[in-house]
């Protein structure tokens, strides 16, 4: 049983974000803000597997959660596309304390990244109709989240990836 | 040798009686000042065990609640027929459901609850979703066991809302944040802080005159639109149970 959990400790994890999507935790949340929770799983995924397979789970995370929201015009998957390339191209720093903030640093980072872009889709769709009132709500937005998201990540991403590097060399010491 | 005079120690005010009318003065001075409330508390005190009973109360509430659900019905009757001239859309009251939040986004950039019955329990994708206070969205996805609404303050929903107090119809954009925006496409909109908004009578998505919010604020006319903001009854972030409205398309 435990060695099933260890080898299949990203699925299974994998399997939660979309789950912690929904749940939506407000005592977790600033200003009625939530983390950005994919990210915390697909930075130290993307930092131990690389840019393309990074690529791909940004694609399969976007799928699933843009299929979780209601908003039929906007995407996440672009956002999350990005950043699981960015995320793949960054090296393990050798000191522990220093990696630990850079984790805050780079979610930070990516959560910008994905909150302007899903931002430009809105503004695009609305560019129309001059309805520029949407922007206030939406750096509101965009800040809360790169600080909870930055806040968080120290937490959630180092957890993650030892229990990633940890079933990866459980993995191919059975091979 | 000096002549010692023997002073009388009887004063005035060495009598009782003197302090007795003093203290009636003051007494009186302190009852102009208060201005009877002292009086009126003693007449509250004495005068309790003589008022009206609360059976007598209870009586005259019925009578007036007997009234008003006269006054209802004759009402409803009127609207029903007016409604069936106009063939307009109809809400009954016998089809709702009653639903729980199981899965609440009421920050960040998805605006959306999700409730506990979807279509096993007749849910239907743009039911009108009510809450404590007045409307929260409408149906916009519904699984065998849940269902997503679409909450007015998410920037996609687009709603027909009524002012009642000008007799006008507007626009109701939700922007992303807890305060969606009434457009009204009349520079000249007499509209006032304060005003109710309720859903359009002559709306084809909604059903008609649901509670929605209150102008809290407006902003300046811009290109022959005027916009404001409007704080909603229904605070999607606090309710925990809601009905889903099923709708009869007439």
């Amino acid at each position: 049983m435990n060695k099933f959990f260890i080898k299949n400790s990203h699925i299974i994890s994998f399997i939660f974000i979309p789950v912690i999507f929904l749940w939506h935790p407000n005592w977790l949340g600033f200003l009625g803000v939530q983390p950005y929770w994919p990210l915390f799983w697909l930075l130290p995924w993307s930092m131990i597997y690389g840019s393309i397979n990074g690529f791909i789970i940004g694609l399969f995370l976007g799928l699933i959660l843009d299929s979780l929201t209601l908003d039929s015009n906007f995407s996440q998957i672009p956002g999350l596309i990005l950043c699981g390339i960015v995320f793949g191209r960054i090296k393990f720093h050798s000191d522990i304390l220093v990696g630990h903030f850079r984790y805050g640093l780079i979610c930070s980072f990516g959560s910008f990244l994905c909150g302007t872009l899903y931002f430009l889709q809105i503004f695009f769709k609305n560019f129309i109709d001059s309805n520029f009132l949407l922007v206030i709500p939406s750096l509101h937005n965009i800040l809360a989240e790169v600080f909870l998201t930055g806040f968080f990540a120290p937490f959630f991403c180092s957890q993650l990836l030892r229990l990633f590097k940890f079933s990866r060399k459980k993995l191919q010491s059975q091979i | 040798m000096l002549d010692i005079r023997r002073i009388s120690t009887r004063r005035w005010w060495h009598k009782k009686k003197s302090w007795f009318f003093f203290a009636i003065f003051l007494f009186l001075v302190f009852v102009r000042i208060s201005k009877g409330s002292f009086y009126k508390d003693f007449y509250y005190l004495i005068s309790k065990p003589f008022w009206p009973g609360q059976f007598q109360k209870e009586v005259i509430q019925k009578s007036i609640d007997q009234e008003s659900l006269i006054k209802l019905n004759l009402l409803k009757k009127d609207n029903k027929r007016l409604r069936e001239i106009l063939s307009l859309r109809e809400s009954s009251n016998n089809d709702e459901i009653s639903a729980a939040v199981i899965s609440r986004k009421t920050g960040s950039w998805w605006r959306q609850i999700i409730l506990n019955k979807g279509s096993k329990d007749g849910v239907q994708i743009g039911s009108t979703v009510v809450g404590p206070g007045g409307l929260l969205g409408r149906v916009n996805n519904t699984s065998f066991f849940t269902s997503s609404v679409t909450l007015i303050t998410s920037p996609e929903s687009k709603l027909g809302v009524w002012v009642d107090r000008i007799q006008i119809n507007g626009l109701l954009v939700g922007l992303g944040d807890d305060y969606p925006s009434l457009i009204l496409y009349s520079k000249d909109a007499d509209i006032k802080v304060g005003d109710f908004i309720s859903s359009s009578p002559a709306s084809t998505l909604l059903p008609p005159n649901i509670p929605i919010g209150i102008i809290q604020s407006i902003d300046e006319p811009f290109k022959s639109k005027k916009t404001a903001k409007i704080s909603l009854l229904a605070k999607p972030h606090a309710i925990d149970w809601v009905q889903i409205l099923k709708l009869n398309i007439q």
